[in-house]
This record gives structure tokens, sequence and C-alpha cells, in this order.
């Protein structure tokens, strides 16, 4: 029986429509084809779930009502009423995340948030937003972000410093959050999945008993807890989003 | 008839600002927070690091520059991870959501 030993096997990138133009790799990857897929899903879904509204709504409207109201509460318990026009951004944000991680769990396909490229081009994107957003919206006054109110005015260019560090970190700790959750969600799900077979034909008899009764289940247990991992990683991107948006609107608290 | 529905709006509007949500989300609210911490701690100390790094290959002051840096980048995460303590402890201790935010990156 030949087990297959690589955990990183499901990571690689294959391409599925070579694709390129003037030098640049624009190839059709399995990730590219998940992640369509991952939205055509969300817009799929919400299109038929309002496709007929109704005051008292189906179940599957009110699904899509909840899903709705759980990030526009997020954003109102941030950002207040300020929040209003990034709720569709932040819904978006969340969704993509949370259906890619869903996604990415089914055996067979690909999780497009394992891989830095996904998650980071979504952390700078925000970080990016942040400092447009910020200059946009206060101008010089953004650099307040840097000075926080109440510090004694000795200690203000160290505490600069440590808040410019901070700044910084902010879109690595993003995507290196959520790329490496799911990753290693993922190779510790297919390594302890794995101990099952090995230990099959390792111990005839007693390995088929002790992989079905203690490794299956627990593998069974880390599958729902990947589940979890999946909904808390979209949301605390989101909540982040909304926080680092909210020092946008008003640096310098 | 305009004015009126206008006013209904705002009358509406200002009794969907004036309520207190309960919070949405309870559930795994810890786990994320732990999440965030630890990432946040190790993003500031890789910057620092990266940073320093990057200090010392322009400048040539090759020691200084990294150690200096990755001991800004290790007090910028423990003061990360001391303020989100905090913001969570506030937002724990207060019934009313509201009020937490207008506090939040003060500490």
């Amino acid at each position: 029986m030949m087990v297959s030993a690589d955990p990183m096997e499901q990571f690689v990138i294959q391409r599925w429509l070579p694709i390129h133009i003037g030098g640049l790799d624009l190839s059709f990857t399995n990730s590219a084809l998940f992640m369509t897929v991952g939205i055509l899903l969300v817009i799929g879904f919400l299109a038929f779930a309002t496709s007929k509204m109704s005051t008292i709504p189906t179940r599957v409207q009110s699904l899509a009502e909840i899903w709705f109201q759980f990030v526009d509460g997020i954003v109102h318990d941030v950002n207040h009423k300020d929040g209003k026009p990034y709720v569709p951004l932040v819904f978006t944000i969340f969704s993509f995340i949370f259906i890619a991680n869903l996604l990415g769990l089914l055996p067979g396909t690909f999780a497009t948030t394992s891989h830095v490229a996904v998650t980071g081009a979504m952390a700078l994107f925000v970080f990016a937003l942040v400092i447009v957003l910020g200059v946009w919206k206060n101008g010089f006054k953004f650099l307040k972000i840097f000075t926080p109110s109440g510090v004694p005015w000795w200690l203000i260019w160290f505490v600069a410093i440590i808040e410019f560090f901070s700044f910084l970190s902010r879109p690595l700790s993003l995507a290196m959050r959520l790329f490496a959750n799911v990753l290693g969600g993922h190779v510790s799900l297919t390594v302890f999945a794995g101990f099952i077979p090995q230990l099959a034909v390792g111990l005839p008899i007693w390995g088929v008993a002790i992989g079905g009764l203690l490794v299956l289940p627990m593998v069974v247990g880390l599958s729902a807890l990947e589940v979890l991992i999946a909904f808390l990683q979209a949301y605390v991107f989101a909540i982040l989003t909304c926080v680092y948006l909210n020092d946008a609107l008003h640096p310098g608290h | 008839m305009g004015d009126d529905l206008n006013e209904r709006i705002a009358k509406a509007q200002a009794e969907l600002d004036a309520q207190t949500r309960p919070p949405v989300r309870d559930t795994g609210k810890g786990l994320g927070l732990g999440f965030r911490m630890a990432s946040d701690f190790v993003a500031a100390v890789i910057v620092g690091a990266l940073l320093g790094w990057g200090i010392d290959a322009l400048f040539g002051t090759t020691p200084w520059g990294l150690i200096v840096c990755l001991v800004l980048g290790f007090i910028t995460g423990v003061r990360l991870m001391v303020r989100t303590a905090n913001e969570a402890g506030k937002t724990a201790g207060d019934a009313d959501a509201g009020k937490v935010k207008d506090e939040g990156d003060g500490a």
C-alpha cells in the first residue's frame, strides 16, 4: 500500500491554463480556480437568497441577512456611524476569506488562503487603503497616529518610533496570521490523517485498532476545529480591517 | 410630505444610533484575540529584525542596527499585546459596547 508522505504536496501551485503575456506569467492556476469558485459561490448564494425578498424571510434569505448583519455589526461596533461606507469592503474581505477557508477544507480542493501571496495582497491592500484614506481625510494630521495623546513630551519621540514599528508590522501580522493558520491546520490534518494508513501498514492488527479508535476521532475533532478557525480567521481579518480603518478616520486618539 | 419623510428617517436613524447593540460576537472571541496577539507580537519582532538588517546593509553599521531594532521590535510587540489585552478587558468589563472604542488607541 502506498502512503502519500508529503504534507506540503497539497499546496503546490499547478498551472492549469498557461497564459503568458509579455513576460508575465498570468496562468490560470488551481489557486485562481478556487478563488473564482469561492467568489462565484458567494455571489451566487447572495443573489439566490435575495432574489425573492419578503418581509418574512425564508430560511435562505435569513441566512444571508444574518451573514450581512454580522459583518455590519462588526463595523458598527468598531467604527460606529463613520464605518457605514466601508461595510461593503469589510463584507467582501470577510466573505472571501471565509469561503476560501471553508472551500479549502473540502477534500480535493486547494486552500487559496494558505499562500502568503493571497493573504499578503489583501493585507497590503488594507495597509495602502489606510494610508491613502488617512492622508486624504486628515492630510498632515494623519501623522498623529504616531503620537498618541497623553504621553509626556520627553517620551514622545520614543513612543513615535514604537508606533512606527507597530504601523509597519500590521500588514505582516495580517498576512502571516491567516496564511500560517490555514497552512498549519492543513498540514496537521494531513499528518495526523496520514498516521492511520501508516499504523495499519506498520502494525497489522493493533495498528488498525489504534488508528481507527484513537487517531480517527482526533482527526474528526481537528477538522471541526479547522472549521472554527476558518471562521475565526475571517472574523479577525475583518475586525482588524475595521480597527485600522478607524485609525485612518480618527488618527491620534 | 417630503419633510415629513425626512423627519421620520432622521428619527429612525437616531433611534438606531442610540441603540446599544448587543455584541454580535462572543463565540470564539478569546481564541480570535489570542491569534491576534500572537501574530502581532511575532510580526513586530520580524519587522524590527528586517528594519535593522536593512539599516545595517544601507549604512554599514553591521551589528548595531539589527540589535537596536530587534529590541525596539520586541518592545513594540509587547506593547501591542498589552494594548490589545487592555482593550479586550475594557470591552468585556463594559456592558455598553458603544462607549469603548473612543479610548481605543490611547494607551
